[in-house]
C-alpha cells in the first residue's frame, strides 16, 4: 500500500526538487534552515512572515511606551488604560480563528496582507483620536493584526519539513514578538526626534503613529509582491492546476474543533503567550511604581522583556526539534511541559522579589522560559492535524490572546491585587494550566506518560481526517507526503525498527521503500 | 572597657540618629507652615485655553509674622497644581505627604529669587493638559528643599479651582495625513485583489 501511494504521489507531483535553491522532502518542504539567505521560495517566505508579523507587534504596542504622554492628552483615567490594554489583546482572540480558516482557504500570502492592509487605519488614525473612548477603539483595531502569528506559523509549516519545522516556527514568532519589545525602544526615539524638530508634546505623539504604520503598509505590499503560498506556488495556481483541492470549510472546521489536543494546546498557550502580551502591557508600570525608576529606565527593562524573544522563542523551537531526534514527539511533549513550568516557577519568584536587581535577574529567566515554552508549543501544533492545520494553528494563537484577556482582568485591571500579588498568582495560574500536557497523547508517537498504540502509523492519523469518498478522489495526498515525512517523531524506536525514512532530498526516499 | 563600649554605642546612636534625620530632611507637607499668600486673578470656574490665555499670579509673606521669619527662604517656585477631581483614579497625579514622591504639582509656572512680595504674568503652555488646577508657591531654602508654602485654594483644595482645556494636537496636518494614508491601504488592497483575480482567468 504505502508502495503504491508514494509511487502515484511521485506521479501527481509537479516539477522536481532541482528547482530548488535548498534541500527539499517529497513535498518541496525545505529540509534545512538558512538563516541569513533569501532562497525562493523558502527563506524569503521565511523573512517576508516573521517580519510583517514583527510590524504588527510594533503598532499593537507602540502605545504603552508614549502613554505618560497620552493619557494626559485624553485625560485618561486608570481604567480607561486598563481597558484599552484588554481591547488591545482581545480582538486577535477571533481575528486568529478567523485567521487560520482563511490560511486553510485562501492561502498564508493573501490573508496575512489582507489582514495587515485592513488594520493600518486603525494605525493612522491612532493620531487622530481625541478621547478614551477612541484610545480603547484604536487599540482594539490595531491588535486585530497580531492575527498574523497564525499565518506565519501556517506558512513555515507549510515551507519547512518535519525536522526543521520547529526552528522555523520559533524563529518566525520570536522575532515576529520582539516587536513588542522593540517598540518600547523606538517609539519613545521617534517621539524625542519630533519633539526636537520643534513640535509640542501632545503633536509629537500623533506624528510618530506614522512610522508604525508605513512600515506596516510597505510590509503587507513586500509579501504581496514577493511571497508566495507553498514551494510549488500559489494556492490559486496550483487550485486552477487541480493539484491543490480547495478544500470545503466545515470539514476543516469539524476536524479541528473534534480534535482534543488542539483545545489543551490551546490552553497552554495562553499560559506562555499569553503571559507574555500581559507582561508587555504592565511591567513598564510596575518597575516604575514599584522601584521607581524613571520613565526611560523602566522602557530599557520592558523592552528587554520582549527583546529576549530574538533567541529564547526560537532556542524553544530548537529544543523542541533536538528533543525530536532522540525521543520523537514524547520529547516533545516533556520538553514544552517542563520549560512551561520553569517558567511559572520564575513568575511565582518574580512576585515575590523585593529588590531591583532580584527583580531584573528574575523577570529575564522568566523571559527565557515563558518564550521558549511559545516556540515548544509550536514545535507541536503542525503535528496535530494536517487538514485543518490552519485552523488548529488559530485556536493555539486564538487561546494565546485568551489567556492575556482573563488574566489582565483577574489580576491586573481593578484595584484589588497589588501589581506583585498580581504576578505572584499569574505563576501559580500557569502551574496549574500546563498539567494538562499531560493528559495529550498522539495514538501513532504516545504521549508524555504513555507509549503510541501498537500498529498505529502517522499514515492512519492523518488520513482519518479524510473520508472514504474524498480519498477515492485523492484529495489526502498532501496529508499522506505529510505523513510520510513525520515518521521522525517516532523517535529512535522508530527508526530502529525500520520504519524511518530520513527526510532528504527527494531523489533517494522513495526508492527506500 | 565599659568606657569604650559606651562610647562606641554613642558613636553607634548618633550615626542613628543622624541617617534616622537625614532623609526625613525631605520636606513633609503637612508640616510646612503656609506663609505666603497667592492669588491669581483666575476666578473659580475659569476656562482657559493653553498657549493663548494667561493671568497673573501674586504671592507675597503674610505681614502678621514676626520678622525674620522669611530668613531662610532664598526662591520662590510657583507652580500649576491638579484639583482632586483631576486626580481621581489617576495613580500618575497622586498627592504624597512626602514632597519627594508628591505628583500634584507637575508644571512650574515661574522660578525666582525670593522677595517678600511678587508677581508673574503666565501664558498657559501648550503642553498643559485639559484638567482642573489651582496655583501654589513653594518658598525654597538654599539647598532647593520646600520649607514653606502658599496656594490659591483652601486646605481642601475645593474653592477657586479653574480649569485647563489644553490643545488637541490632532492639526489639520496630522488630519489630512491619517485619512490619506488610510484610504491608501485600502486602495493598495483593492488592487492587489484586482490583479490576483486576473491572473486567476
Amino acid at each position: 500500500m504505502a508502495n503504491k501511494s508514494s509511487s502515484s504521489l511521485e506521479v501527481e507531483h509537479e516539477g522536481d526538487a532541482a528547482q530548488f535553491k535548498m534541500p527539499v522532502d517529497s513535498d518541496h518542504k525545505a529540509t534545512e534552515f538558512w538563516l541569513f539567505s533569501f532562497a525562493k521560495p523558502h527563506m524569503r517566505a521565511f523573512h517576508l512572515s516573521w517580519f510583517s508579523f514583527f510590524c504588527c507587534f510594533v503598532s499593537s504596542f507602540a502605545a504603552p511606551p508614549l502613554l505618560p504622554v497620552i493619557r494626559d492628552n485624553l485625560s485618561l483615567t486608570a481604567t480607561d488604560v486598563g481597558n484599552a490594554g484588554i481591547a488591545s489583546v482581545s480582538g486577535a482572540v477571533f481575528a486568529r480563528l478567523a485567521m487560520g480558516t482563511a490560511c486553510d482557504l485562501v492561502g498564508p500570502r493573501l490573508a496575512s496582507a489582507s489582514l495587515i492592509l485592513i488594520t493600518t487605519p486603525a494605525v493612522y488614525c491612532s493620531s487622530i483620536i481625541e478621547s478614551a473612548t477612541g484610545f480603547l477603539l484604536v487599540r482594539f483595531f490595531t491588535g486585530f493584526s497580531l492575527a498574523t502569528f497564525v499565518s506565519t506559523q501556517f506558512w513555515m509549516s507549510s515551507m519547512f519539513s518535519p525536522p526543521k519545522v520547529g526552528l522555523a516556527n520559533g524563529v518566525a514568532g520570536g522575532w515576529g514578538n520582539m516587536g513588542g519589545g522593540a517598540t518600547q525602544l523606538i517609539m519613545p526615539l521617534v517621539y524625542e526626534l519630533i519633539k526636537k524638530i520643534g513640535s509640542t508634546n501632545f503633536i509629537a505623539w500623533r506624528i510618530a503613529f506614522f512610522i508604525p504604520g508605513a512600515i506596516q503598509t510597505c510590509s503587507a505590499m513586500a509579501v504581496l509582491i514577493f511571497g508566495q503560498d507553498m514551494p510549488d506556488g500559489n494556492y490559486n495556481k496550483l487550485h486552477k492546476a487541480g493539484e491543490k483541492h480547495k478544500d470545503n470549510f466545515s470539514e476543516v472546521f469539524k476536524y479541528a474543533v473534534t480534535n482534543y489536543r488542539g483545545w489543551i494546546l490551546a490552553l497552554t498557550y495562553g499560559y506562555c503567550f499569553g503571559v507574555e502580551l500581559t507582561i508587555d502591557n504592565i511591567i513598564a508600570q510596575y518597575f516604575y511604581d514599584r522601584f521607581g525608576v524613571n520613565i526611560s529606565k523602566a522602557g530599557t527593562i520592558a523592552a528587554s522583556f520582549g527583546l529576549a524573544n530574538i533567541v529564547s522563542r526560537p532556542g524553544g523551537g530548537l529544543f523542541s526539534d533536538y528533543l525530536s531526534k532522540f525521543f520523537g514527539m514524547r520529547g516533545r511533549l516533556w520538553g514544552l511541559w517542563v520549560v512551561q513550568t520553569l517558567g511559572g516557577i520564575f513568575c511565582v519568584i518574580l512576585g515575590r522579589t523585593n529588590s531591583l536587581a532580584g527583580s531584573i535577574v528574575v523577570l529575564l529567566l522568566f523571559s527565557l522560559f515563558c518564550q521558549a515554552a511559545c516556540g515548544l508549543t509550536f514545535g507541536v501544533v503542525p503535528f496535530v492535524s494536517r487538514r485543518s492545520l490552519g485552523l488548529i494553528s488559530g485556536m493555539g494563537g486564538g487561546g494565546g490572546n485568551v489567556g492575556a484577556v482573563l488574566t489582565q482582568l483577574i489580576f491586573f485591571h481593578n484595584s484589588k491585587y497589588s501589581t506583585e500579588d498580581g504576578i505572584f498568582y499569574m505563576g501559580i495560574m500557569i502551574l496549574v494550566c500546563t498539567l494538562p500536557i499531560v493528559l495529550i497523547h498522539f495514538p501513532q508517537w504516545g504521549g508524555m506518560l504513555c507509549g503510541p498504540t501498537p500498529g498505529y502509523t502517522p499514515e492512519d492519523y492523518y488520513q482519518s481526517e479524510w473520508s472514504h469518498h474524498e480519498q477515492q478522489k485523492g484529495y489526502h495526498t498532501s496529508s499522506l507526503r505529510f505523513a510520510e515525512n513525520s515518521v521522525r517523531e517516532g523517535g529512535r524506536s522508530a527508526r530502529g525498527s525500520g520504519h524511518y525514512k530520513h527526510t532528504v532530498p527527494v531523489e533517494t526516499s522513495p526508492t527506500d521503500v | 572597657m565599659a568606657g569604650l563600649r559606651l562610647s562606641k554605642i554613642t558613636i553607634a546612636l548618633l550615626l542613628l540618629i543622624v541617617c534616622h534625620v537625614g532623609p526625613s530632611m525631605a520636606a513633609l507637607f503637612n508640616q510646612l507652615p503656609k506663609t505666603l499668600i497667592v492669588t491669581a486673578t483666575t476666578k473659580s470656574g475659569d476656562v482657559l485655553h493653553a498657549g493663548e490665555d494667561k493671568f497673573t499670579v501674586t504671592w507675597a509673606l503674610n505681614t502678621s509674622l514676626p520678622s525674620g521669619a522669611d530668613a531662610n527662604y532664598k526662591t520662590v517656585k510657583v507652580l500649576l497644581c491638579y484639583a482632586p477631581i483631576s486626580q481621581h483614579d489617576r495613580k500618575w497625579r497622586k498627592s504624597n505627604n512626602d514632597l519627594k514622591k508628591d505628583k500634584t504639582c507637575q508644571f512650574t509656572v515661574v522660578k525666582q529669587d525670593y522677595s517678600a512680595t511678587g508677581k508673574h504674568e503666565y501664558t498657559v503652555a501648550r503642553d498643559i493638559p485639559t484638567a482642573s488646577y489651582f496655583v501654589r508657591a513653594y518658598a525654597l531654602d538654599a539647598s532647593g528643599t520646600q520649607v514653606a508654602f502658599g496656594q490659591t485654594t483652601d486646605a481642601n483644595k475645593k474653592t477657586n479651582i479653574f480649569d485647563v482645556v489644553g490643545i488637541t494636537g490632532r492639526t489639520t496636518g496630522v488630519f489630512v495625513s491619517a485619512i490619506v494614508f488610510s484610504a491608501l491601504s485600502g486602495v493598495a488592497l483593492a488592487f492587489f485583489y484586482v490583479v490576483e483575480n486576473k491572473k486567476k482567468k
